[in-house]
């Protein structure tokens, strides 16, 4: 019954389309993702409590991996859908949206959410393939939800780079099916667990084949460079609620892919390290790309944007530097879930206040607005990875994995990087905050929602930062082991 | 009947060829819903054979591609006013010789790739595959309309599709159906953006789409 999961947002999307007004539309889609989180928590506890599970004849299956995204997945939307109601509260009177914008962003959002469940929860790398595309189809809209040049310009430059680049992730697809050799009559022959209960008779030239297709069809949609070139557009032009989502987990849905085929590709080579290092080099390749960028940059969202150019590279270094590596890949991607919705969501509101997203306009934020100037620059601290924050503590054990691993290039170069992206973010991040506050800038009011909005997953970040509960151990040791594929 | 498919891979790539040397948006519309229509059979004459299933997904590649995608995009380039591929990034001559050369590679390619499951006296198919898959590639990068990016988007998918047959011995009906609802979605919102692109615009130069930067 594991599809009802991905019908579900279909339905409440419908449900959405009845309702008369703006407010309504958006309270009944904050509602409805809190229920469907509601679910979606049930299945992810059952799965951590008594193992996989797995439905309809094989084609979909819930195990640790997919459950933990699950939950960072529900995590973001829930946020993103209440923290949407108050953005498009405080829209500037000509972007407003009116009732028919309200409901096509209602039911593109759902249809996301649904997409990305889809990706999740299925067991055939066919059918995950089909999510990951429909994702790029049904997302695109969201971003020129208020139609201007450049928003359709990102809109366009998203759709046909991801679509090409989602293309590519199909054809490794097919090669790792064809690696298998000539199968029996109605074996399932894309389905993952099959392929997984294979992989050590896996033609090897093909399937490492097929991970450089998939590391280039996927890498795009995740946002690795080179492949980044549709993401700062993309992301600086969608509404914030909109860039919280892309930013805060279709990155790492992309990410998730891989991760799915990453033990199958491990095992078939034979634990050599080739995929290792290709991981590695794009990883490093991404951070410090994404550090040149950063330090030259004045847009506030793609500076965000360029943020998650780089940790989604540091999560591709640790997934290349063993299980300790995969351990804190995976804490990363939580880490930098929270925290860089977090970051989108003062982005929005401050540059609603100011009606700018050049940060040499934001200064004085903390005056201005404490909340949403505090949640920024928290949230800019936390991403730099200041201790004691948990993006700190990711950090810290991808570089023992890589001490472990005596990748003493890849530390120097990680180090490098991330030492330019604390420099260049820092600056701006004390200036925003503590600068000369513009006379003309009136701040809006918050309400409760708001503040839980910003303090909750700052919380969780120090929280997690300075104390992993065993619980939470086990869950990343349980994820992580379905990723290492079984390396020693 | 693998000469059948012989036959088929071979107009596949003719119709490449054409593609690369026209500049009449209509022409390319038209070619390549042949593409797409010489796709949808190739299935019936190799892995599927004449059954009910290969029927019927023949019918439903063939409506989609041959029919309902050219119709969106004749309906797009009316609405843009839009009849000719004007200076591309690469001239009709070269881009004609730089198809050849890709064919050349995709011949090469497909000798070194070492596929299993690859039926005996099917020998065109993968490096046919390979072909069209990179004629449309070099189509979305060489060419300024976006119109003509989507099409080279479809050769691509044509290539795939044909890939797909020459790696696998069967893909799940399911799996074919959600990348045929994928590949119709897709040029759906694309033609939609088109229409939005020129309305915003007045042209459909995708080269002039650059004020994002950095």
């Amino acid at each position: 019954m594991l599809w009802l999961l991905a019908v579900l947002p279909i339905l409440s999307g419908l449900m959405s389309l009845l309702m008369p007004s703006v407010r309504l539309v958006l309270a009944s889609t904050a509602s409805s993702v809190l229920v469907i989180a509601g679910i979606d928590l049930w299945v992810v506890v059952t799965v951590f409590m008594k193992g996989p599970i797995t439905s309809n004849g094989g084609w979909f299956r819930v195990d640790a991996l997919s459950a933990y995204h699950l939950a960072i997945m529900m995590i973001v939307f829930l946020l993103s859908s209440f923290y949407a109601v108050s953005y498009f509260r405080n829209e500037p009177d000509d972007l407003r949206l009116n009732p028919g914008s309200a409901r096509r962003f209602s039911a593109l959002w759902h249809g996301a959410l649904s997409a990305m469940t889809l990706v999740l929860i299925s067991n055939n790398l066919g059918i995950m393939w089909v999510g990951v595309e429909a994702t790029t189809l049904l997302t695109a809209f969201l971003i020129c939800l208020h139609i201007s040049a450049i928003s359709l310009e990102a809109t366009w430059k998203y759709l046909i780079v991801c679509s090409v680049g989602v293309a590519f992730a199909f054809m490794g697809v097919l090669l790792l099916a064809a690696s298998a050799g000539s199968p029996v009559a109605g074996a399932p022959i894309l389905q993952w667990t099959y392929l997984h209960g294979l992989a050590r008779t896996l033609d090897p030239r093909l399937v490492k084949l097929s991970f450089i297709f998939l590391l280039v069809g996927y890498g795009t949609k995740a946002g690795i460079a080179p492949m980044h070139s549709w993401l700062p557009d993309a992301h600086s032009q969608a509404p914030a609620p909109v860039s919280a989502i892309f930013s805060g987990f279709m990155l790492n849905m992309a990410l998730y892919c891989l991760m799915r085929h990453l033990p199958i590709v491990k095992i078939a080579t034979g634990y050599s390290g080739w995929a290792d290092n290709l991981l590695i080099f794009f990883g490093l390749f991404s951070i410090l790309i994404a550090a040149v960028f950063i330090l030259s940059q004045h847009d506030l969202k793609r500076l965000l944007a360029y943020h998650s150019v780089e940790h989604l590279g540091i999560i591709l270094l640790g997934l290349g530097l063993g299980p300790l590596g995969i351990f804190a890949a995976l804490f990363h991607t939580l880490n930098h879930s929270l925290c860089k919705t977090l970051g989108f969501f003062s982005a929005g509101r401050i540059g609603q206040i100011y009606a700018s997203h050049d940060m040499r306009k934001i200064t004085g934020t903390l005056r201005a607005n404490p909340l949403w100037g505090g949640g920024l620059f928290g949230s800019i601290l936390a991403l730099i990875g200041v201790a004691p924050f948990a993006i700190f503590m990711s950090e810290l054990i991808i570089l023992k994995a890589a001490a472990d691993a005596q990748k003493y290039l890849a530390i120097a170069l990680f180090l490098l990087g991330a030492g330019a992206v604390f420099v260049g973010a820092l600056r701006h991040a004390i200036d925003m905050a503590w600068g000369e506050k513009p006379e003309d800038i009136v701040s809006t009011s918050n309400n409760l929602i708001d503040r839980i909005i910003v303090i909750a997953p700052l919380a969780i970040l120090l929280i997690l930062g300075v104390w992993m509960p065993a619980g939470f151990r086990t869950v990343l040791e349980l994820a992580a082991g379905i990723v290492t594929g079984g390396q020693p | 009947m693998h000469g059948m498919t012989e036959n088929i891979m071979a107009v596949l790539l003719l119709i490449n060829l054409a593609l690369t040397a026209s500049s009449r948006l209509a022409g390319c519309i038209g070619l390549v819903a042949m593409q797409g229509v010489v796709i949808g059979l190739l299935p019936l004459f190799s892995q599927e054979g004449f059954t009910p299933r290969g029927f019927f997904l023949a019918g439903f590649v063939i409506v989609l591609k041959g029919v309902i995608f050219p119709r969106l995009l004749t309906n797009t380039i009316r609405d843009a006013s839009v009849r000719r591929e004007v200076e591309p990034f690469v001239g009709y001559g070269a881009s004609l010789m730089i198809g050849t050369a890709l064919t050349v590679v995709s011949f090469w390619l497909g000798t070194r790739l070492p596929l299993p499951s690859y039926p005996a006296g099917m020998s065109l198919v993968l490096p046919g595959a390979i072909g069209t898959i990179l004629i449309g590639l070099f189509l979305i990068v060489s060419r300024r309309k976006a119109v003509t990016q989507v099409l080279g988007y479809l050769v691509m998918e044509n290539g795939i599709a044909a890939f797909g047959l020459a790696a696998v011995s069967k893909i799940p009906l399911l799996i074919e159906l959600g990348i045929l609802l994928d590949a119709f979605v897709a040029i759906f919102v694309m033609t939609i953006m088109i229409y939005h692109i020129s309305r915003e615009f007045d042209h459909i130069d995708a080269d002039q789409l650059n004020t994002l930067k950095g």
